[in-house]
């Protein structure tokens, strides 16, 4: 077969193998029907219908950190959630309570000396003045009735009248009062008629 | 081109292999044929295969030959020789024209270059063969 020359110019692999696929090219028939050799190799590429062997895929080896990246991002979410879940929670307060439907509601005060306020004292001089602030919810609307007892006493004041309040950050309930004696005085608060939170006021 | 149907169907078979896992569906026969042809280059580029290659191809029947560098069937062993001489660009074009007989526009189409450097190319080529057989007639 080696002998064998095209009568023009040869019909290219690429093409006969697509004729083969497909047919339909009228101008390849014709070649190969008057061409031996190009007729020989398009019998060629017809003749070699045999399946390739099963195509064996080697598995590719999957590297241990294409495992571990993802569990590692697992174990740190399983980690953080149970640190949130197990973290020792701050306790809460006397002063803060649970109110069903308003949820929860800080109880603070504030004291005035000579002109300086201050939000972060639980002392008291005679003098000073106090006023209740609270903190809940917005949107929600809450009773409060502040009770002020000193230690001993067996009946409390009330030295601030009843209010309703609107939930929000620290809002000051109406009025002021003033401690007097040297024994601690226990503020509390009955917030709705459902919780009563309380703090304690001690003399400096 | 490899003259070998065991060391061809290893190549067809690598190039699948390294398909599938892609799943690329824009692979069609002249992107195949590339390929193949690429593969083939690299086979012969190999010295150990070459020499098995070439020992078997004398046992093998001699190609048709349809398009003849300067009378010359293209074989393995040609294909070989120029491979340590000319680059992969002008190897692409040598196969294409006288293994695969591409016309000078299929190659300039198949490979995406100009038919003027698919010309080019098959001087550079020939100029080489001439050198070859310069070299073995000295």
């Amino acid at each position: 077969m080696a002998n064998l020359a095209c009568i023009g110019e040869p019909i290219s692999w690429l093409r006969l193998e697509r004729y083969a696929l497909a047919g339909g090219d009228t101008t390849i028939r014709e070649h190969v029907d008057a061409c031996a050799a190009c007729r020989h190799c398009l019998d060629e590429i017809q003749r070699d219908v045999v399946a390739l062997p099963v195509l064996a895929v080697p598995a590719k080896r999957r590297r241990w950190w294409r495992f571990a990246v993802p569990s590692f991002g697992v174990l740190a979410a399983a980690a953080l959630i149970l640190l949130l879940l197990l973290r020792p929670r701050a306790p809460h307060g006397e002063n803060v309570v649970t109110v069903k439907g308003v949820g929860k509601v800080i109880v603070d005060v504030v004291r005035e000396r000579a002109g300086t306020i201050r939000d972060d004292v639980r002392t008291f001089k005679p003098g000073d003045r106090f006023k209740v602030i609270v903190t809940c919810a917005p949107t929600h609307e809450v009773t409060l009735d502040v009770a002020v007892q000193e230690t001993g006493a067996t009946q409390p004041d009330r030295p601030l009248a009843k209010a309703l309040l609107v939930c929000g950050n620290r809002i000051a309930v109406p009025g002021a009062f003033s401690l007097t004696g040297d024994k601690s005085h226990r503020v509390c608060v009955r917030i709705s008629d459902q919780a009563t939170a309380c703090l304690t006021l001690a003399p400096e | 081109m490899l003259r070998s149907r065991e060391d061809a169907v290893d190549v067809v078979h690598a190039l699948f292999v390294d398909l599938i896992p892609r799943w690329s569906k824009d692979v069609d026969l002249p992107y195949l044929y590339r390929a193949v042809t690429n593969r083939c280059l690299n086979v012969l580029r190999d010295r150990g295969t070459r020499a098995r290659l070439l020992e078997r191809e004398q046992q093998m029947a001699t190609p048709i030959g349809r398009v003849r560098l300067d009378d010359e069937v293209v074989g393995v062993g040609l294909i070989a020789k120029l491979a340590d001489r000319l680059d992969e660009g002008h190897l692409e074009v040598l196969v294409a024209r006288f293994v695969d007989d591409m016309t000078q526009e299929e190659i300039a189409e198949h490979l995406g270059i100009s038919r003027k450097t698919v010309g080019k190319r098959l001087d550079r080529i020939r100029d080489q063969v001439i050198s070859l057989r310069t070299e073995a007639a000295g």
